[in-house]
C-alpha cells in the first residue's frame, strides 16, 4: 500500500483544496502540509527500495501485464522527490507571497500526482495518463496571474505541448502494435525480439515528444514566451518540476525499454544536445531580461543531459540524473530569486548564477563535472572541448545578466522597488544554502544519481 | 587539537562570522575581520611549527574524493602569506575602506560586503595551499575567483569595476575548467585523485602531458602571464587593499601555488618546462616593459606583477632545487615587498588625489616615514642588499647561472627592469621638485607598510626562517630535501647584481630619452594583444547574439511549424539511417473489404476538404464527417461499441466547437489583443505556402509513421488475449467494460482527474473574466 500513497496523498489534497479558496491562508498551509506528507510517504517508500529493492504492485491483483503496474525503484523515486521538493519550494514561495487565484494550491497537487504517478509508473500507457494529468494542471497553472501575458503563455504552452503528447501517444500506439503488451518490462522483452531498425520510428515519436518537453533546440520555441511570460513561481515550477519529465522520460525509455535505439540514436542525441547548449547560450548572452536570460538557458542546460544520454551506459545514465538534479535545484532559485528585491536578493541570485556556470562549492559544478568525467573517460575530445565552449558561454550570459540587474545603478527617474516579504526572501535564501550545500558535500547527489542509474542493470 | 585543522577551520570561519557581525553591527565587521586575520595568522605560525600533519577524512567516496589536507613547507609559506599579508591589509582597510566609501557616498554597512569578502579570499587560499584532493584544490581554487570577483567589482557603481570584475572571473574561471580536465583525465586513469598518490604512481606519457598541460592552463592564467595577462591591470578597478591582497599573497600568488603542488607531475614533461619557459620569460618582457610605460601607479605595479610571478614561472621551468627553491623564496619576498608599494600607492593617492606618476612629486618632504617604508619595500624589490630583496635574486640569478647563459641574460634583462621600473616608481612619488603636501595620512594606513618594510630589512640581515621556509616548501614540491644555501658574499651571483643595479641606474636616469619605446609597445599592444582579442569575442558574441534573435519565432501557427518541420526532418534522418529497413506492405484486399475501402475514400476526401482553406463553420462539418466516416469503419470492423463511443464525442465535439463560434466577436476590438513582441516580424509575410508545406509533409510523415507500423505484424500473442481470457474473473460480460472498469480502471480514474483539472481550469478562466 505504501506505494500508492504518494499519488493518493496528493490526489485527495487535490481533490479537497479544489473546493477550498486557496487565497486564504488555510488552504495554503493545508496544501504545504499535503506536499510534506507526500514527500515524508516518498522518503520512506525510498527507504524501503533502498533496503529490499524495487517494490511493486499491480492494480486490481491481476497479473503483470493485466493489470496496471506501479512500480518505485530509486530512479523514479529521484525525479519524484526531487519534483516534489521543486513544488513545495514554488508553493511555500506563493503562498508567502500570497496565492493570487483559488485553485492555484489544488493545482499544485495535481501537479503533484500526476508527477509522483508519471515516475511511478511502470506502464506505458498509465505514464501518459499521469502525463497528461501533469500537463493539464500545468497549461492552467501557466495562465495563473492576473494579465494577458500569463494567458497567451498559457495557449501557447497548452497548444504545443499537445502536440507533444499526441506524438507520445502515436509512439506508444506503435509500440503496443508491434509488441502487444502496454507494461514496460514486458515492451522491453519483447522488443528485443525484433531487429532495433523496427521499433526505430515508436522510438523517434517518444524522443520528440520529450525533446518538446525538455525544450531540446529545435524544439524549443514554446519555451522563451512561455517561461518568461509567466509567473516566476510557475516558471519554476515548470522548468524545474515539469521538464523533469522529460528528462525522466528520455531515461526510462531509453535506458530501460529502448537501449538498442538509445545506441542507434546516440549521433542525433549529440548532435541535438550540443546545438542545445551552443544555441541557448549564445541566444542568451545578449537578452536584456533576466527571465529571458534563463529562458535560454535552460535550453542550454538541458543539452547536457542529451550528452550524457548519448554516451550512455550506467556511468552516462549516473550523469544525467545528476545533472537533471542540479538543473531542477538551480533553475528553482534562479526564477524565484528573479523578481526578489531588498538585501540578500542579489546573494540568491549570485549562487544561482555561479551554480549554473558550474563555479564550486556551489552545487551545479557536479553537473557539469560529471558531464566532463564520462566524456573525459570516453576520450571523446570533440564532447569535451564543446562542453568547455558551452560552460564558457554560460559564464558570459550568466553574469552579464547579474551585473546589469543588480550591479549596474538603476536608470535615471526609475522607481524604488519595495524590498521582498522577509518570509519570502528567508525561503530562497534557504534554497540557495542548500544549492551550496549540494557543493560543499556532494556525496548525496552522486550516491543518489548513481543509485538512480543503477536500476538499470538490476532489471527483471 | 591538531593545528592543521584549527588554521583551516579558523580561516574559512573568518568571512562568515566577519559577515554575521556586519549584518548585525555595521561598524563591527572591521574590528571582527581584524580579529579573525590574526588569529589565523597566529594559527598558521603554530601550524608551520608543528608539519608534517595530516587530515584524510571520506568526503565523497562514490567519485573517491577525500577531504585530504596536509601541512608542508609549501603550505607553510602561502598560508603565512595569506594570512600575514591578510592582517596588515586588514589593518590598513580599516582607515581606508570607510574613507572610500565617504569619498563615494556609499553606506558604510558596504564595509561589511568588503571585510566579508577579503577573508573569504583568505579562507579560500589556507583551504586551497593544504588540499591535497585535486577536487578540494578545484573547489578552493575557484572560491579564491569568487571572491575576487566580488572584491573587484566592489565599486559596482563604476562601469570601469563592472568590465574588469567579470573578465577577471571569466578569464580565471574558464581556465580553471582546464584544472578539472586534467584532473578528471589523471582520475580517470590511475583512479585517484589524491596528489601524494598520483605523484608516487604516474609515470611520463603523452596522456599524463597532456592532462598537465590542461592544468597548466589554469595556473597560468591565474598567475596572469603572458598571454593571459591582460585581466590583471584591468583588476586595478578594485580598492586597493584588494589590489595588494590580491597582487601579494592571494589568486596571482595561487597560480604559481598549484605550479609548485603539481610540479612532480609537470617535471614529467620537458615540454611543459619548456612552456613554463617561455611563459616565464614572455611575462617578464610584456609585464616588465609595459611597467615601463605606465603613468598610473597601481597600473605601474599591477604590470611589475606579471613580470613579477614570470620570474617565478621562469625558476619553475629552469626547475632544480635551486631553481624550485629560488621560486617559494621569490613569491615570500616579493608578497611582502609588493604587498608595501600597493598600499604606499593607495596612501598617496588617498592623500593628494593623484593617481598618476607624473602629478606627483617630492613627497619625501612630508610623508617620511612612508617614503623611508616604502623605499625599503621598493630597494627589497629591485634587490638591493641588507634587505630580502638581495637574496631572492641571488637565488634567481644562481639558478639561472646553473641553466646556461639564455637563462643568465634572461635573469638579468628581467632584474634590470625591475630595477627601472622600481627607481621610476618611487623617484617619480617621493624626489623631485616639491608639488605641495596633500592631506595628513591617518597612521593606520603608514604602519602596515613599516611593519612591512621592516620584515623586508630583516629578511636581509637574518635570512635564518626565511630561507628555511623556502627550503620546506621547495622540499615539498620537489619531495626530497632541499637545502638553501644564502648568504653575502662576492661571487657571481653578486657582481651579476652589481652590473644589473650599473644597468638599471643608467635606464632610470635617461628614461625621458627612450620612454616612447615602451610606450609604442603598450599602444601596439592596445590593438592587437590579447585584451583586444578578448573583447572582440565577447562583443562578437553580444552581436552574435543580437543577430540570431531573428530565428526565434514569434506567432504560435510558427511554434507548432517549428515542432513539426524538425520532426519531419528527424523522420527522414531516421529512415535513412535504417536504410528503410521496416517493411512496407501494403496487403491482400479481400471480398468483404468493399465497403471499408468505399468510406475510407469518403473519409479521405471530407479530411482533405478540411485542410481546404475556407469559413470555420466548413471545416468544422468537414472533420466531423471524418469522424463519422470513421465511426462506419469501426461498425464494419464488427467493433459496435467503439463505434458508438466514436460517435458520441464526434457530435459532442462538433457541438461544442459550433457554440465556441458562435461565441466568437464578429469583430476583435483591438484594445483587447495582446500585441505580440514583434509586430513587423508578425506582418513579414504570408505564411500560406510554409503552412501548405508543413501541413504536407506532417500528413506524409504521419502516413509513413502509420504505414511502417501496421506493416509489421501485429504482435501474436497480445495481452487483449488475456484481458478476454480473464474477463470472467472480473465479473464483468464484455471485455471493454472489463478493460476500462477494472483491468485498467486506474487509467480511467486518471482520465476523469484530468477532465476534473480541465473542469477547475476552465472554471478558474471563467472566475477572471467575471471578476473583470
Amino acid at each position: 500500500m505504501n506505494i500508492a500513497l504518494p499519488i493518493a496523498i496528493p490526489w485527495v489534497a487535490g481533490i479537497l483544496l479544489a473546493l477550498m479558496d486557496g487565497r486564504r491562508r488555510r488552504p495554503g498551509r493545508f496544501a504545504i502540509v499535503a506536499l510534506v506528507a507526500t514527500m515524508a510517504a516518498a522518503s520512506n517508500l525510498a527507504w524501503e527500495v533502498y533496503q529490499n529493492g524495487p517494490v511493486e504492485m499491480v492494480t486490481g491483483g491481476w497479473a503483470p501485464g493485466v493489470g496496471i503496474t506501479l512500480r518505485a525503484d530509486m530512479l523514479g523515486l529521484t525525479f519524484a522527490l526531487l519534483s516534489l521538493g521543486v513544488l513545495l519550494a514554488a508553493l511555500t514561495f506563493e503562498v508567502l507571497s500570497g496565492v493570487r487565484t483559488s485553485s492555484f494550491p489544488a493545482l499544485v497537487l495535481f501537479l503533484a500526482t500526476g508527477l509522483t504517478g508519471v515516475f511511478m509508473t511502470a506502464d506505458a500507457f498509465n505514464f501518459y495518463v499521469f502525463f497528461e494529468i501533469t500537463m493539464i494542471a500545468a497549461y492552467v497553472l501557466t495562465s495563473y496571474g492576473e494579465d494577458g501575458r500569463q494567458l497567451r503563455s498559457a495557449t501557447i504552452f497548452a497548444v504545443v505541448n499537445l502536440l507533444g503528447s499526441a506524438f507520445f501517444l502515436v509512439g506508444i500506439a506503435s509500440l503496443y502494435h508491434v509488441t502487444g503488451r502496454l507494461d514496460m518490462v514486458g515492451i522491453a522483452r519483447r522488443v528485443d525480439i525484433f531487429e532495433p531498425e523496427a521499433v526505430m520510428l515508436a522510438g523517434l515519436l517518444i524522443f520528440i515528444a520529450f525533446s518538446v518537453k525538455l525544450g531540446i533546440f529545435p524544439f524549443h520555441f514554446w519555451l522563451p514566451a512561455v517561461y518568461t511570460g509567466t509567473r516566476p513561481a510557475v516558471a519554476a515550477i515548470l522548468s524545474g518540476a515539469v521538464a523533469n519529465i522529460g528528462s525522466y522520460g528520455l531515461l526510462r525509455f531509453f535506458g530501460q525499454i529502448l537501449p538498442e535505439q538509445l545506441k542507434l540514436g546516440a549521433p542525433i542525441f549529440l548532435v541535438l544536445g550540443l546545438a542545445s547548449i551552443i544555441y541557448g547560450s549564445v541566444q542568451a548572452i545578449s537578452r536584456r531580461s533576466v527571465n529571458e536570460v534563463l529562458a535560454y538557458s535552460s535550453i542550454g542546460q538541458v543539452g547536457f543531459i542529451l550528452i550524457a544520454l548519448a554516451i550512455g551506459g550506467e556511468q552516462g545514465f549516473a550523469a544525467a540524473v545528476l545533472f537533471a538534479i542540479v538543473n531542477s535545484v538551480n533553475k528553482t532559485l534562479l526564477f524565484l530569486s528573479e523578481n526578489l528585491r531588498g538585501w540578500l536578493s542579489g546573494f540568491v541570485f549570485a549562487v544561482g548564477a555561479l551554480s549554473v556556470a558550474g563555479v564550486p562549492p556551489v552545487g551545479g559544478f557536479l553537473g557539469k563535472a560529471g558531464l566532463f568525467k564520462i566524456a573525459v573517460a570516453e576520450e571523446d575530445w570533440v564532447i569535451v572541448s564543446l562542453i568547455i565552449v558551452g560552460s564558457a558561454l554560460s559564464f558570459v550570459y550568466m553574469f552579464q545578466a547579474y551585473q546589469r540587474r543588480y550591479w549596474a545603478p538603476d536608470p535615471e527617474g526609475s522607481e524604488p522597488h519595495a524590498p521582498s516579504p522577509s518570509s519570502v526572501r528567508a525561503l530562497v535564501c534557504a534554497i540557495a544554502v542548500l544549492t551550496i550545500f549540494i557543493g560543499v558535500w556532494p556525496e548525496p547527489a552522486l550516491w543518489i544519481s548513481e543509485q538512480a542509474a543503477m536500476t538499470f542493470g538490476a532489471l527483471p | 587539537m591538531n593545528p592543521l585543522v584549527v588554521v583551516i577551520l579558523v580561516s574559512l570561519a573568518a568571512a562568515p562570522t566577519t559577515a554575521l557581525a556586519g549584518f548585525w553591527r555595521p561598524r563591527w565587521a572591521g574590528p571582527v575581520a581584524l580579529a579573525g586575520t590574526a588569529l589565523a595568522f597566529a594559527a598558521a605560525l603554530w601550524n608551520w611549527h608543528s608539519p608534517g600533519a595530516t587530515v584524510d577524512r571520506e568526503w565523497a567516496p562514490t567519485w573517491g574524493l577525500r577531504l585530504h589536507v596536509q601541512s608542508d613547507g609549501l603550505a607553510a609559506v602561502y598560508s603565512l602569506l595569506a594570512t600575514g599579508i591578510g592582517l596588515a591589509v586588514v589593518l590598513y582597510a580599516l582607515a581606508y575602506i570607510p574613507s572610500h566609501l565617504h569619498h563615494q557616498h556609499r553606506d558604510d554597512g558596504d564595509a561589511t560586503r568588503f571585510f566579508a569578502f577579503l577573508l573569504l579570499f583568505m579562507g579560500a587560499m589556507v583551504g586551497l595551499v593544504h588540499a591535497q584532493d585535486l577536487f578540494l584544490i578545484f573547489l578552493f581554487w575557484d572560491l579564491t575567483a569568487i571572491a575576487s570577483y566580488f572584491l573587484i567589482g566592489y565599486d559596482r557603481q563604476r562601469r570601469e569595476a563592472r568590465i574588469s570584475a567579470i573578465m577577471a572571473l571569466q578569464i580565471t574561471c574558464v581556465s580553471a575548467i582546464g584544472f578539472l580536465i586534467g584532473s578528471l583525465m589523471l582520475g580517470e586513469r590511475f583512479g585517484t585523485y589524491q596528489l601524494p598518490e598520483l605523484i608516487a604512481q604516474v609515470e611520463s606519457s603523452r596522456y599524463v602531458t597532456v592532462a598537465m598541460a590542461f592544468m597548466l592552463i589554469a595556473a597560468l592564467a591565474k598567475s596572469a602571464q603572458a598571454p593571459a595577462h591582460f585581466w590583471l591591470p584591468r583588476a586595478m578597478a578594485a580598492p586597493t587593499p584588494v589590489s595588494a591582497y590580491l597582487h601579494s599573497a592571494a589568486m596571482v600568488a595561487a597560480g604559481v601555488f598549484l605550479i609548485g603542488r603539481i610540479y612532480p607531475l609537470i617535471a614529467l614533461s620537458d615540454l611543459l618546462l619548456d612552456v613554463l619557459t617561455i611563459a616565464g620569460a614572455a611575462s617578464i618582457l610584456v609585464g616588465g616593459i609595459l611597467a615601463l610605460s605606465r603613468d598610473n601607479l597601481k597600473q605601474l605595479l599591477a604590470y611589475s606583477t606579471i613580470s613579477q610571478y614570470g620570474y617565478v614561472v621562469l625558476m619553475f621551468g629552469i626547475g632544480g632545487a635551486y631553481g624550485v627553491g629560488a621560486a617559494s623564496f621569490y613569491v615570500l619576498a616579493h608578497g611582502v615587498c609588493k604587498c608595501a608599494l600597493f598600499l604606499t600607492a593607495g596612501a598617496v593617492s588617498e592623500a593628494t588625489d593623484q593617481r598618476e606618476l607624473s602629478n606627483l612629486g617630492g613627497l619625501w618632504r612630508h610623508y617620511p616615514l612612508l617614503a623611508v617604508a616604502s623605499g625599503v619595500a621598493a630597494a627589497a624589490l629591485a634587490g638591493l642588499p641588507l634587505t630580502i630583496g638581495w637574496f631572492k635574486d641571488e637565488l634567481f640569478f644562481n639558478a639561472a647561472v646553473d641553466d646556461g647563459f639564455p637563462a643568465t641574460l634572461m635573469a638579468m634583462i628581467a632584474a634590470t627592469l625591475t630595477f627601472a621600473y622600481m627607481g621610476r616608481f618611487w623617484l617619480g612619488i617621493f624626489a623631485g621638485p616639491d608639488r605641495g603636501a596633500g592631506r595628513s595620512i591617518s597612521p593606520l594606513l603608514v604602519w602596515p607598510i613599516v611593519a612591512l618594510a621592516v620584515v623586508a630589512v630583516v629578511g636581509g640581515i637574518v635570512t635564518g626562517p626565511f630561507v628555511r621556509l623556502a627550503a620546506a616548501a621547495a622540499s615539498a614540491t620537489l619531495g626530497r630535501d632541499v637545502d638553501l644555501h644564502v648568504g653575502y658574499a662576492i661571487n657571481t651571483e653578486a657582481k651579476i647584481a652589481l652590473v644589473v643595479f650599473a644597468s638599471g641606474a643608467i635606464l632610470v636616469a635617461t628614461y625621458r630619452f627612450w620612454r616612447e619605446f615602451p610606450v609604442t609597445i603598450a599602444i601596439l599592444g592596445a590593438v592587437v594583444g590579447p585584451d583586444r582579442i578578448y573583447s572582440s569575442v565577447i562583443n562578437g558574441l553580444n552581436r552574435l547574439s543580437d543577430r540570431i534573435h531573428w530565428i526565434e519565432v514569434r506567432d504560435l501557427r510558427s511554434r507548432v511549424a517549428s515542432v513539426l518541420a524538425p520532426a519531419a526532418v528527424l523522420f527522414v534522418v531516421s529512415l535513412v539511417m535504417t536504410r528503410f529497413t521496416g517493411p512496407f506492405r501494403t496487403g491482400d484486399l479481400k471480398s468483404g473489404d468493399g465497403p471499408i475501402v468505399l468510406m475510407l475514400i469518403l473519409i479521405g476526401i471530407a479530411a482533405l476538404t478540411a485542410a481546404a482553406p475556407r469559413n470555420h463553420f466548413s471545416m468544422v462539418l468537414a472533420l466531423s464527417g471524418v469522424g463519422y466516416g470513421l465511426a462506419v469503419v469501426y461498425s464494419l470492423l464488427r467493433a459496435p461499441d467503439v463505434a458508438i463511443v466514436a460517435v458520441l464525442i464526434e457530435t459532442i465535439l462538433s457541438l461544442l466547437v459550433f457554440g465556441f463560434l458562435a461565441l466568437l466577436p464578429a469583430d476583435v476590438d483591438p484594445a483587447e489583443v495582446i500585441p505580440v513582441d514583434d509586430p513587423e516580424q508578425q506582418a513579414q509575410e504570408d505564411h500560406a505556402l510554409r503552412d501548405a508545406g508543413l501541413a504536407i509533409s506532417a500528413g506524409a510523415f504521419a502516413f509513413v509513421v502509420a504505414w511502417g507500423v501496421m506493416s509489421r505484424p501485429a504482435a501474436l500473442e497480445s495481452v487483449i488475449a488475456e484481458h478476454v481470457a480473464l474477463t470472467p474473473d472480473a465479473h464483468g460480460s464484455d471485455v471493454v467494460t472489463t478493460i476500462l472498469a477494472d483491468f485498467r480502471g486506474f487509467d480511467t480514474a486518471g482520465e476523469i482527474t484530468v477532465l476534473g483539472i480541465a473542469f477547475l481550469g476552465a472554471a478558474t478562466l471563467l472566475r477572471r473574466r467575471v471578476a473583470r
